[in-house]
């Protein structure tokens, strides 16, 4: 049972269609990256766990002919429980690497002023607003160019939402009273889906807008036109 | 029909029908419950057990009332399941407001008022009797714990009759909780709730302390307990340091709300200081939830394969460690909020340690097994199907501390996925093997174990096609806490057999009720104190336990004393002199402030003054009467003048 949910899980991590698995920028492919790491690390852990569970489940379950035996006391095993100390604290280390030079560049926000496009993106019950350096705003439709840097720049009216739109990049918090900042460069064109991830009230579910990514060329073009 | 409209003196009132029907069933329901209760002539047994101060009793009811919560909020989960159960749905009221106030209660009741209380009233049912104490150090102080949880929790559960239930999750994040966002008495009932609640789990966590430090048999030093005393004793240093930050939230909160300051909002307060509050209680809390578990685990593992722990030692200093850690890992619930990289590291690192000492619980437990003789009982079996599923739990756990990966898994059903397998699996597989375990030693009786595996095995298999599909449903970045969803967002399949699951979850239910029913239907034997061939100290005395179990107390000189003392075919030796013991007599006191807490509580809900100023009174009024008036004064000085012959 469980051995068949497995490979559905792998079948499907491989068929790689899961939004946060299909990336569409550097910053949300390290964050793939990371969640196979993860993913295969752990399942070392979970494979070594299935075969001595299993083993020992079939092996010592009782019988009519073990029913009276009395198992020897058995105090511990100094060398046994140093492998299993230290095995997983390499595994682990292979993941804590990546993990903080992952986090470190996920966290810094270039100043490059000529190329980057700057999105005052505010949140608030319930809707987003994408307001752009020409002064243009949109609402339910956030458009970006390919390849270029874009920073949004997070701001709340009421509560705390969330901005996320899971094939661009992770989420980041829109908190009222604070600004917080989120650098991406789209580098594939194409229509994403985009959510508010914060519980915010009654029509939390219904916070979505959708993302365009269009050609440098279009996006001057959108920018400059009156066009929602 | 989402509403009925009714015209009370004039005042038109607007109620949604899922609280009618809950009236209804309620208005249905009780009188022949009350009717049984009568032609059965049982009240004097209830009022026996209200009124007791014994652990065992205090332990039932405990039990009692988490059960009944965890079947109020497995209904609720079963609602959410139905309203997610397709895309745009709309079942019944469930969507909007009514959706937010269904995953809160759910939330909140089966942490506050299912995990935590199942695990103390097992604490207290079995931690006495295993290190040869006759009741716990404080028998007073234990009842009027017990009242303060069924006093939180039936506050939280009349919210919903009253059309008011909490509707901002269980982790009340601000400031949508304040004033400004949501503002009437529902939050109110979570704030009260939770306060009046946390402080009965303060008073049970240091009666387990001083029990544990103090009363433990001659002989029994800590290195020779169980493990099960020793999770004890642990978690309830947790919440020792855990809930009282909680309290003080939930008061800073309820000064933000009640009387217009700004601790969480506006230029001097800021929002992301509730967050470091409750997850500073928050994280050590799923510990406090884990831990215990972790020790009634150790213990069966030992018993049903006959065989001692592997690695003792190391079993209790990863307690203490996963503990100690515990208390330094609370803002990877933050990752999302821009902390900054350095302590989003620092959290991710001190996280994935925790893996460290958990891992080598799950490997002790395995050579535990090892070379043993495994009989395939419904506690073991509890105990077997905990092992894969919260290593489940515990990789996802680590996956979910690599910080960077973790803004895409945040908040969505991935997150909702790997909690529900490390609590589930952890602390609701550990409490139903407690309960199958001990039921004996609580009733003298033995639940069927044909029933238990049925039990066992619907429960496991509904339960990983609940959950694990949720998985994949966060992965395709469905957000947690929504109550629709699209076609065009692809995760119709996952929430579909996730929706079956949860039935087939609801309905193992069914067999334990059954299990306990058919058990207590025909005056069955007594299974006699030792029905599992136990090696542990509770398995000497009378089940069910009687009031004063160890009169002359076991001297103890190894672990596992009652398993030596079988095989050497030799007696546990006695001390002849009793102890002085922890006098139990009945007590009405714990009800009556619980009473005027309740007023209190109510009075601060509704903003009614005078209710408000009476229920003070009255607690206070009170709390007096306990200094002057201590029932057991009769009791120690007939004692006196009897050691005087
Ligand atoms: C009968 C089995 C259960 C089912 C089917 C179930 C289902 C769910 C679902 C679908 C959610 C997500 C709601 C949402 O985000 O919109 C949820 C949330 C939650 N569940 Fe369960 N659950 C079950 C048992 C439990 C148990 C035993 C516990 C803990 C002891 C628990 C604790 C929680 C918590 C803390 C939340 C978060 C609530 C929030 O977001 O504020 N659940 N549950
Ligand atoms: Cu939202
Ligand atoms: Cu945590």
């Amino acid at each position: 049972m469980k051995k068949l949910l497995m490979l559905t899980f792998l079948f499907l991590l491989s068929g790689c269609n899961l939004r946060t698995l299909d990336p569409v920028s550097e910053t949300a492919s390290d964050q793939a990256f990371l969640i196979k790491l993860g993913f295969w690390i752990m399942m070392v852990v979970v494979g070594v766990v299935t075969i001595l569970f299993v083993a020992f489940t079939l092996k010592y379950r009782e019988t009519d002919k073990n029913r009276y035996d009395i198992p020897k006391h058995e105090e511990g095993n100094r060398t046994l429980e140093i492998i299993w100390t230290v095995l997983p604290i390499i595994l682990l280390v292979c993941l804590a690497i990546p993990t903080v030079i992952i986090t470190y560049q996920a966290s810094n926000i270039s100043a490059n002023p000529e190329e980057t496009v700057h999105v005052n993106v505010t949140g608030e019950q319930f809707k987003w607003t994408f307001e752009y350096e020409n002064g243009k705003k949109t609402h339910e439709k956030l458009v970006l160019p390919v390849n270029r840097d874009v920073i949004f720049h997070l701001k709340s009216k009421d509560v705390i939402h969330s901005f996320w739109v899971p094939r661009l990049a992770g989420k980041k918090d829109v908190i009222p009273g604070t600004v917080n900042k989120l650098e991406v460069v789209p580098n594939k064109t194409g229509t994403y889906q985009g959510k508010c991830a914060e519980f915010c009230g009654i029509l939390h579910a219904d916070m979505r807008f959708t993302t365009e990514v269009v050609s440098q060329q279009d996006f001057e073009e959108w920018l400059s036109s009156k066009k929602k | 029909m989402n509403v009925m409209e009714i015209n009370i003196f004039g005042e038109l009132l607007i109620i949604p029908t899922d609280v009618i029907a809950a009236w209804v069933l309620m208005i249905i329901g009780v009188p022949p419950v009350l009717y049984w209760i009568t032609k059965k002539r049982h009240w004097p047994l209830i009022w026996d057990y209200a009124t007791s101060t014994n652990h065992r009793k205090v332990g039932t009811l405990y039990i009692f009332f988490s059960v009944l919560f965890f079947f109020r909020a497995g209904i609720d989960a079963l609602l959410i399941r139905l309203q997610l159960a397709t895309p745009e749905n709309q079942f019944w009221v469930f969507q909007g407001e009514k959706y937010n106030e269904i995953f809160t209660t759910h939330g909140t009741m089966m942490i506050f008022f299912v995990a935590t209380p199942l695990l103390i009233g097992l604490m207290n049912v079995a931690v006495p009797l295993q290190i040869g104490a006759n009741d716990l150090a404080f028998p007073f102080l234990n009842l009027i714990g017990l009242y303060l949880f069924v006093t939180g929790g039936t506050i939280f559960f009349l919210a919903f009759f009253f059309n008011a239930a909490p509707n901002v999750g269980w982790t009340a994040y601000t400031p949508l909780s304040t004033e400004d966002f949501t503002s009437g008495p529902n939050n109110n009932y979570y704030i009260m709730g939770l306060q009046v609640s946390g402080l009965g789990t303060i008073f049970a966590a240091i009666n387990m302390i001083v029990t544990i430090l103090r009363l433990r048999a001659p002989g029994l030093k800590l290195t020779r307990m169980p493990l099960f005393p020793w999770a004890t004793l642990f978690t309830s240093f947790l919440i020792l340091v855990a809930f009282p930050v909680l309290a003080i939230a939930l008061l800073l909160l309820q000064f933000d709300r009640f009387y217009g300051a700004t601790f969480f909002l506006g230029p001097q307060g800021h929002p992301v200081y509730w967050q470091h509050l409750f997850w500073i209680f928050g994280h050590p809390e799923v510990y406090i939830l884990a831990l215990p578990a972790f020790g009634i685990f150790s213990d069966i593992i030992s018993n049903f394969s006959r065989k001692n722990v592997f690695g003792y030692t190391s079993m209790v200093l990863s307690l203490a460690l996963i503990g100690l850690l515990g208390l330094m890992v609370w803002a990877h619930h933050m990752f999302t909020v821009g902390l900054g990289p350095f302590a989003n590291t620092f959290f991710a690192i001190t996280t994935m340690m925790i893996a460290v000492p958990t891992g080598i619980k799950i490997f002790n437990w395995l050579f535990t097994m090892r070379r043993g003789v495994i009989r395939m009982q419904t506690p073991m079996m509890f105990a077997l199907g905990f092992i894969p599923t919260f290593v489940m739990g515990g990789v996802t756990g680590v996956m979910l501390a690599s910080a960077a990966a973790d803004m895409q898994y945040h908040d969505t059903y991935f997150v909702v996925a790997h909690f529900h397998y490390v609590i589930i699996g952890s602390t609701i597989f550990g409490a139903f093997a407690g309960i199958y375990y001990w039921y004996p030693k609580i009733t003298g009786k033995m639940l069927n174990d044909k029933l238990g595996k049925w039990h066992f095995w619907l429960f496991l298999i509904g339960f990983h096609l609940t959950f694990f599909p949720q998985h994949l449903a966060g992965l395709n970045g469905m957000p947690r806490r929504v109550y629709d969803y699209t076609w065009e967002d692809g995760v119709f399949v996952y929430n579909f057999i996730s929706t079956i699951g949860a039935f087939l979850m609801g309905g193992s239910m069914l067999f334990l009720i059954w299990n306990i029913y058919r058990a207590h239907r025909k005056k069955e034997e007594n299974v006699g104190g030792d029905p599992w061939d136990g090696r542990t100290l509770e398995w000497t005395v009378p089940s069910p336990s009687p009031e004063h179990p160890f009169e002359k107390m076991p001297i103890i000189d190894r672990r596992d004393m009652l398993w030596w003392a079988k095989t050497q075919d030799k007696p546990i030796p006695v001390e002849e002199h009793p102890r002085a013991i922890p006098i139990s007599t009945p007590t009405v006191q714990p009800m009556l402030i619980a009473a005027a807490l309740f007023i209190l509580s109510f009075g601060f809900i509704y903003h009614w003054i005078w209710v408000q100023v009476v229920g003070g009174i009255l607690v206070l009024v009170f709390f007096v009467n306990r200094a002057f008036k201590d029932e057991r004064i009769p009791a120690y000085e007939k004692e006196e003048s009897e050691d005087e012959y």
